[in-house]
């Protein structure tokens, strides 16, 4: 039963995909739609088991001080800064204060606004946001306006809001503006701004140095093929930048051509090899020949 | 011959170093002294360019944009440039991503092009009613498979912030993948175009147009000759052609974008590992010789 059960839901599972493709019935859509969300809901889980696997490959490492335990805290407490900074704090406290709204009559028809942070920006009327300062107050046409007050770093709350100005009459907006947490809160945003993607972007900018590197070093006409390989290497680099064309005018026209007929042959020849390997190993997991993902036991 | 000796040792001993320091000179200095070598957008771009400009005005336009902090500087020039082509065609844009590392990136670009005019005569787009941002969910391949059927399902009816489907004009009527006049990917791998023409270009009979890595464009260039994508980017060199094509179009000056400048770094890094190539066969062969 522990192995039958599992071989019949992947049986039904993949059967059913599979049919879905040639049956345009609502019902089946409904259903493979479900489906489809069972897998996406299956593949957020994934994100907690890994969580729990790096915890279960990284703390044994770090109690027992074992070679590199260092990189396992660094790690660790990345990982813990990242998952606290991502919950939305925010949505805990107490709902926001909302923007207060107060009208006078002035005999002159007008908008006065402020927030409470002073680094706040604002747009009137879809016009390009200007900074807010301690306020901004300006004559305006009696009418309806679009009124949006943001804070030019992410992970602020902003506002975007309609309101109607009746002639004679100033009308005060005061907005409030929080720091928000979670995904698309500051320190979330910061965390990822002024660690992560720099550190992300220098290992990916390190590749132009290793890739030199491994030309110098590696790259050797040691035989036909090899030589074949480098004389084409070196014709699409050149082909492929401007100064390929001014060197000479045929070398873009022969990197496209090597491009567009031998690469693609091969690659074509690699992706259908591969898909008719794909198709195979799906119906060997649908018909329960294929046993491995199952596990030994 | 003993100079030739000399020669030949000093290439044996030749530190890689001095190779790191070339390259880093290749990078540095066209920034500073730009060649401003004219560059000649490709065929491939050029249908790019041609896809998002024969969009009826007004269109709404999916954009799925896959990227990461490392893939940032090939793929950002397309992403600002597709965005004011689009926004100078007054298409209305939907924006998503399957990769967790891309939402603050993305955010950062819609308040930069999309909430900001980004040209001369350009306006603000309020989300909602222009563009939504429908954030990032897991799943991958599932994801574009779930949202080629339903994207209120796959997104739990609501967008990135929380606003539900029904409250966002922008999303009335488009559904499903198919119901978009043409989806632009800008995809640093995978998840992302390959798996959109395998799961769902040939299905629901999409038109796409795709911005890739570098690397990935040998991927991809069959998708582009079988016409299951109707224009493809690859790599800074095709995303600065594009720039320069929108530039012109938008009437702004070519040489001023950033993909552009890069060119420059590209034409002398290029030529510094082909330097490297020669002089590394160059060692091998007089040793080999010796």
């Amino acid at each position: 039963m522990k192995k039958q059960l599992p071989l019949l839901i992947g049986f039904l599972a993949g059967s059913f995909a599979i049919a879905e493709f040639y049956i345009p019935a609502g019902i089946v859509r409904d259903i493979q739609s479900k489906l489809l969300e069972f897998a996406s809901v299956l593949a957020a889980a994934a994100f907690v088991l890994g969580g729990i696997n790096v915890i279960q490959v990284n703390l044994p490492i770090i109690l027992h001080r074992r070679p590199d335990w260092q990189y396992k805290v660094v790690l660790m407490l990345g990982a813990a800064a990242m998952l606290l900074a991502g919950i939305e704090w925010h949505s805990l406290a107490a709902a926001p204060a909302p923007t207060q709204v107060t009208e006078r009559p002035t005999g002159t028809t007008a908008l006065a606004i402020s927030a409470s942070r002073d680094d706040a920006e604002l747009s009137v009327d879809n016009k390009p946001f200007v900074p807010l300062g301690s306020g901004w107050r300006e004559p305006v046409a009696p009418g309806a306006h679009n009124v949006a007050v943001r804070i030019p770093q992410p992970g602020y709350s902003a506002i975007a809001m309609p309101i109607t100005v009746r002639a004679g009459m100033e009308l005060t907006l005061r907005v409030p503006v929080r720091m928000l947490w979670g995904p698309s809160g500051r320190v979330y945003t910061w965390m990822y701004d002024h660690v992560f993607g720099p550190c992300n972007a220098t290992m990916f900018a390190l590749l132009s140095f290793f890739i030199a590197s491994a030309a110098f070093r590696a790259f050797r006409a040691r035989n036909l093929d090899a030589a074949l390989l480098l004389g084409a290497a070196i014709i699409i680099m050149l082909g492929r930048v401007p100064i390929g064309r001014a060197i000479a005018g045929w070398l873009p026209a022969l990197s496209d051509w090597i491009i567009d007929i031998p690469n693609n042959a091969g690659r074509r020849a690699i992706m259908m090899g591969a898909a008719i390997g794909a198709v195979a190993t799906s119906l060997r997991v649908i018909l329960g020949l294929e046993r491995s993902h199952l596990g030994r036991d | 011959m003993a100079a030739r000796n000399a020669l030949l040792g000093f290439l044996e001993r030749f530190d890689r170093r001095w190779i790191f320091l070339a390259m880093g000179l290749a990078i540095v200095l066209p920034l500073l002294y730009p060649l401003g070598l004219p560059a000649d957008p490709s065929p491939m771009v050029k249908a790019v360019f041609y896809a998002i400009d024969d969009l009826p005005a007004g269109s709404t336009v999916l954009v799925s944009v896959d990227v990461d902090p490392a893939s940032r500087p090939e793929l950002e020039p397309f992403f600002h440039a597709a965005v004011r082509h689009l926004k100078k065609k007054g298409c209305k844009l939907v924006f998503l991503t399957l990769w967790y590392q891309a939402p603050p990136l993305v955010e950062h670009w819609i308040k930069d092009d999309v909430e900001s005019a980004s040209f001369p005569g350009d306006r603000p787009y309020r989300s909602g009613e222009d563009y939504v941002w429908l954030g990032f969910r897991e799943g991958k391949a599932v994801v574009i498979a779930g949202i080629g059927q339903d994207l209120a399902a796959t997104f739990n009816g609501q967008d990135a912030a929380g606003t539900p489907f029904a409250e966002l004009p922008v999303l009335r009527g488009f559904a499903r993948l198919a119901d978009f006049p043409l989806i632009v990917l800008v995809s640093a791998g995978a998840p992302g175009a390959k798996e959109y023409v395998q799961l769902v270009q040939s299905r629901y009979n999409l038109k796409i147009v795709a911005a890739s890595t570098a690397v990935s464009l040998t991927d991809l260039t069959p998708y582009y000759q079988s016409g299951q994508l109707l224009g493809l980017a690859g790599g800074m060199v095709d995303t600065a052609e594009y720039e320069i094509l929108v530039a012109r179009f938008l009437g702004l000056d070519p040489k001023e974008g950033v993909g552009a400048k890069a060119l420059d770094v590209l034409n002398i890094g290029h030529l510094v590992v082909i330097f490297a190539i020669v002089l590394g066969n160059v060692i091998y062969f007089a040793g080999r010789r010796r």
